[in-house]
């Protein structure tokens, strides 16, 4: 098959046959699929500056946007309270939903192509279990251990997240010998419910109100994002996007198998560790601000699969673009539907995610 | 080694977060920030506000056996009451105020009035009524009705009563006509129903008029900012003094929603009063430096006020009594300096 013929071919949801002789998919970034990222970010961005209960004036807001930059000079007529909301509410939460949707959908499509699973999400290895743990252990036990303040929070599900995966990792490492990495696929399966039943037993004992705050916590949010949480997880994400970047070429090499990649020079086990390190580390600050929100780290990377076809030198840089603008969009229905009374942010991403990905699914068969 | 390397990578990045995170988290001012109106959980439960309210029991015989109007229907209570378990904070309070203490023989582990009640582990939420038979309760009382608990006990005849939350003043009043009667009480409700009444009169007299049309934010969550409409118990107490919820509009058919900050903003409320001071350690400075709060009208006139949790949860005549009471005090206070 040419590179021309396959532009028009409809692509497969996810090369699960590494042995087999390789359908040749094109691979280079097209200038139009980033153009089209980066304005569907910019629209949702737009969008989630102007929308919010307040109802700010949308020239008023955008003037005082505009007043910012340097030699601009408006006078944008909006209140210190008005100005308040833009810039101390609706952008660090703007901008802190693009930062955690980029995330999880990159994480999300570097586990798929690690684990050559099409089912694998951020969540694989155990983080949102021992994330969830920790967030419960400081909600239920937080006055028993010397009233530990919400603040408390972020720090002790980053770090029951990362524990967890350690745990996964020590206990499913593969041998040298093993061909797959499926034992860490079972040790993370292990080490999630064992997390989960710290968790469940936590709350089985908590009061009515601590059960609220965990599954406040669970269902996700940024209702409290700040330019605090923005500054806090940034250098982990950036530091994590960059690493898995870079990687998206090894990522396209592993999809042959992990001896066909050594035979090519590649140390599938090395490019596996590098990558779980940066997509564990990048996701666990992401979830430490936002808690847990689902179905980003598989919608979004399977549409840009069956958008643009299989290669990671596509899906990485896309998943990054429309894992951002996806779940801001997101935001803005959780923060609208029910206004002035918000809806959990998780809940949105699976309402909206799950039927609109079947669509993309359903279109790509009836295609193919 | 070279996987050694990456761990312990690895590990410096984290510690890197929880110390960014932690310092992030602690406070930037100098000092405490100075807030007028802040009371303190313990005005709440100070001892010299516990005491007086335990009513010695009182000497009523009402013929057993009595038919009581509960959450799950009727209830038979074939004789008087001597071992009563109770499972919800507000029950316990309401049994001890009407006298019928001496006839406590265990409370969940949230009825933290009176000090003296016998405190256990049970939380309400158990999932088998045979945790409870070490007891030997001849009554059971609930805030909330677990039909699986509410069977297992029926079956071991047991009776069972559900105190649901209550939503008015008025309800407060008939659970404790309810709880008079099941536990040979009558005399006793009557004479704290009275006092109730009167007590929560004179706190909103009190207050001359100080709260009317102000507006307030009552807070139960700090990270999901959950809250309670005037559709609650809670709620109920503030309109005593003609207040007005600003979390009215969101309550979309939950009396309890989560709302938005940028709201919060928006409607820019008189009052702000935090009752997630004991589970999750909000207090009138760490509100004041959430983003944006700083420009909010109560935090400017320092009318951002931390109460015991207690108060968002239960409504015991106990706990209303005394935030009816520092509700009059915050709104004359504020008034005065307005």
């Amino acid at each position: 098959m040419t590179v021309a013929a396959a532009e028009k071919a409809p692509p497969a949801l996810f090369d699960t046959a590494p042995a087999a002789a390789p359908t040749i998919y094109p691979t280079r970034l097209r200038p139009s699929h980033v153009l089209v990222g980066v304005c569907f970010v910019l629209v949702a961005a737009t969008a989630s500056i102007l929308i919010g209960p307040a109802d700010l004036p949308a020239g008023a807001v955008l003037k005082d946007i505009l007043s910012k930059l340097p030699f601009v000079h408006v006078h944008s007529g909006l209140s210190r309270t008005g100005s308040v909301v833009v810039w101390q509410l609706r952008m660090p939460r703007m901008v802190l939903g693009g930062i955690v949707g980029a995330m999880l959908a990159v994480a999300g499509a570097s586990y798929q192509g690690v684990f050559s699973n099409p089912l694998a999400d951020p969540y694989l290895l155990g983080i949102a279990s021992g994330a969830g743990a920790g967030a419960t252990i400081v909600i239920v036990e937080g006055p028993v251990l010397g009233h530990l303040p919400s603040s408390a929070l972020p720090p002790a599900a980053f770090l029951g997240g990362v524990v967890a995966v350690v745990a996964t990792f020590a206990l499913g490492r593969p041998r040298a010998t093993e061909r797959s990495a499926a034992s860490m696929l079972l040790a993370g399966v292990a080490v999630s419910a064992f997390f989960v039943a710290v968790q469940t037993f936590l709350m089985q004992r908590s009061s009515p109100g601590d059960l609220t705050l965990v599954y406040g916590w669970i269902l996700g949010g940024l209702s409290t994002a700040g330019w605090g949480q923005v500054e806090l997880v940034l250098p982990y994400v950036a530091v994590a996007a960059v690493v898995l970047f870079a990687c998206r070429r090894l990522l396209d090499v592993l999809t042959i198998g992990d001896e066909e990649a050594t035979s090519v020079g590649v140390r599938a086990s090395r490019v596996r560790l590098i990558v779980i390190i940066a997509a564990t580390l990048g996701t666990a600050a992401a979830v430490s601000v936002s808690g847990l929100i689902g179905f980003v780290g598989i919608i979004v990377p399977h549409t840009i699969r069956l958008m643009a076809g299989p290669s990671y030198r596509r899906i990485i840089p896309l998943s990054l673009l429309f894992g951002a603008g996806f779940l801001i969009l997101a935001d803005i229905l959780a923060r609208t539907v029910l206004s002035p009374g918000e809806v959990p942010l998780g809940v949105v991403t699976a309402f909206l995610g799950a039927p609109f990905f079947l669509v993309v699914l359903r279109q790509a068969r009836r295609l193919g | 080694m070279k996987r050694t390397r990456a761990t312990i990578v690895f590990a410096i990045a984290c510690s890197l977060f929880v110390t960014c995170a932690v310092s992030s988290a602690s406070p930037r001012a100098a000092g405490p920030v100075p807030v007028a109106g802040a009371v303190s959980s313990a005005a709440i439960y100070s001892p010299g506000v516990t005491s007086p309210g335990v009513t010695s029991p009182a000497v009523t015989s009402p013929a057993f056996p009595v038919s009581v109007k509960s959450g799950t229907g009727t209830v038979r209570i074939p004789s008087r009451p001597d071992r009563i378990l109770s499972l919800s904070a507000s029950a316990t309070q309401m049994l001890y105020e009407i006298g019928a203490g001496s006839q406590v023989v265990g409370v969940d582990k949230y009825s933290a009035w009176p000090a003296s009640a016998p405190r256990t582990k049970f939380t309400g939420y158990e999932t088998s009524a045979e945790d409870y038979l070490y007891l030997k309760p001849d009554l059971v009382i609930f805030a909330f009705s677990s039909a699986t608990l509410v069977e297992q006990l029926q079956k071991l005849q047991i009776p069972v009563l559900v105190i649901s939350p209550a939503t008015t003043i008025a309800n407060v009043d008939s659970q404790l006509a309810e709880l008079g009667e099941a536990t040979g009480h009558q005399t006793g409700a009557k004479s704290v129903q009275s006092s109730f009444a009167a007590d929560i009169a004179s706190a909103v007299h009190s207050a001359n008029g100080d709260g009317r049309g102000t507006t307030y934010y009552i807070e139960l969550d700090p990270t999901n900012y959950y809250t309670a409409t005037s559709g609650t118990f809670i709620g109920a107490e503030f309109s005593l003094f003609g207040m007005r919820d600003i979390a009215d509009p969101a309550g979309h058919g939950s009396q309890y929603p989560q709302i938005s900050p940028e709201y919060i903003l928006r409607e820019d409320p008189d009052y702000v009063f935090l009752a997630d001071t004991v589970c999750c350690g909000a207090n009138a400075a760490n509100f004041a430096r959430r983003p944006g709060f700083s420009v909010l009208k109560a935090v400017r006139l320092h009318h951002v006020v931390g109460v015991n949790d207690s108060v968002g949860a239960q409504w015991g005549p106990h706990t209303m009594e005394a935030f009816v009471s520092l509700l009059a005090r915050v709104l004359r206070q504020g008034a005065a300096s307005s």
